[in-house]
């Protein structure tokens, strides 16, 4: 058995705290093995080998592929039709294959980069502008018309 | 949906299927059953075949026997313990934890009396138990399923519970261009109406009633004369 082959950790190691995940992943291990052991003569080589084709399935609803039954017409159970709408929704984006385009590829990429090229550039250029660029930028921000005190005149 | 509708009798080995397993899967629905690698019919009645690997028989019958998943329309018989017993047709009756329903607690318990219907959704199906129902989906909420109030209810064969729930079942939009209805139909072969006034109803069970005996193939006719069948 490879159980005895393999190293155990002793029950005062399982209870710790930090070890609860690895004792359940070994009391399952456990499990499985006494099962095995118990099963054992019961299963032979054909149950444990055989890769069969066929699948049974007992339900006709599976089988034909039914519909719910519970339907409600023109009205007459608004709360029951908001259902089968919302199922017949379900059902279509699940069926629907990928929408038309309304925007080309080619049109995406152009607008894509034509939006974005000016950041890139952006950040481009400041990695190549000097000191004196970045003053002078300064300067003209300085120059941006300041608030200016109405006069006293207005006052009156 | 239906290509092949050969009748097959009971004991008739299907060498068409077992072609057909020696390349792919194939699952096998009621009325088939498999011996080693061979394909056996147990029931009487066309053989039904849906692509891309789907059999199954379509026999006539009127004993419902459960399987999992199926949705039926049950009758409350009684209370037993922290259990109701539902009759559906099957040779066994069901049950279905009053903790079975939307909302449902320890202390709140559904109001459900003998002889109420509930629509449902058979949970567990087994040979050897009765078989259980739930009136819940997964997340815990009623969706379509549950009581059944007013209304007319009838019984019919399992067949014309099934015809009528295949998709794209023309009756049905027949009868919707003729008057306004809500219909609930479970796979056991039993079905519950409700229209506007009880002369509808009635008509509307008596134009269902007279789809008993049509195939898959004359039931376009059939549903061109619903309408007649309404108005009588």
């Amino acid at each position: 058995m490879p159980s005895k082959i393999k190293p155990r950790l002793s029950r005062g190691v399982l209870d710790m705290k930090f070890m609860q995940r690895t004792k359940v992943k070994v009391d399952k291990e456990d499990d499985d093995e006494q099962s095995r052991a118990l099963y054992s003569n019961e299963i032979n080589a054909k149950m444990l080998n055989s890769n069969s084709n066929f699948i049974i399935e007992p339900s006709y609803t599976i089988c034909a592929g039914l519909i719910d039954g519970r339907l409600s017409f023109r009205g007459m159970n608004p709360e029951l039709e908001l259902l089968m709408e919302q199922e017949l929704a379900q059902k279509l984006a699940k069926v629907k294959p990928e929408q038309p385009k309304e925007v080309s590829d080619q049109d995406m990429a152009k607008a894509y980069y034509t939006n974005k090229a000016p950041s890139v550039a952006n950040n481009m250029s400041k990695k190549f502008s000097t000191k004196n660029d970045l003053k002078r930028k300064q300067g003209q921000k300085q120059q941006k018309p300041q608030f200016k005190r109405p006069r006293d005149e207005d006052d009156d | 949906m239906d290509s092949g509708s050969a009748i097959v009798m009971p004991g008739e080995r299907i060498t068409s299927i077992e072609e057909v397993a020696k390349e792919k899967r194939v699952i096998l629905g009621p009325g088939l059953r498999r011996l080693d690698d061979t394909v056996v019919a147990s029931k009487a009645g066309p053989l039904r075949h849906k692509e891309p690997n789907t059999f199954w028989i379509d026999n006539y019958q009127r004993r419902y026997v459960p399987a999992r998943g199926d949705l039926v329309l049950g009758i409350i018989k009684g209370k037993a313990g922290d259990l109701y017993r539902v009759d559906i047709g099957s040779a066994d009756i069901a049950s279905i934890p009053y903790l079975a329903f939307e909302a449902a607690t320890k202390k709140n318990r559904p109001d459900l009396n003998p002889g109420d219907i509930i629509y449902a959704r058979v949970l567990n199906a087994s040979a050897d138990i009765e078989p259980e129902l739930v009136c819940v989906n997964s997340n815990g909420k009623r969706g379509k399923l549950g009581l059944l109030a007013d209304g007319f209810f009838f019984k019919c064969t399992l067949n014309l519970g099934r015809l009528l729930l295949r998709e794209n079942c023309p009756a049905l939009a027949a009868l919707t261009r003729e008057l306004a209805y809500e219909i609930a139909i479970g796979v056991n072969g039993r079905i519950w109406v409700k229209a506007n006034s009880l002369r509808e109803t009635m008509a509307l069970s008596n134009a269902i009633l007279t789809l008993e005996q049509a195939g898959y193939t004359e039931i376009d006719k059939i549903c061109d004369s619903l309408s007649d069948v309404l108005q009588a």
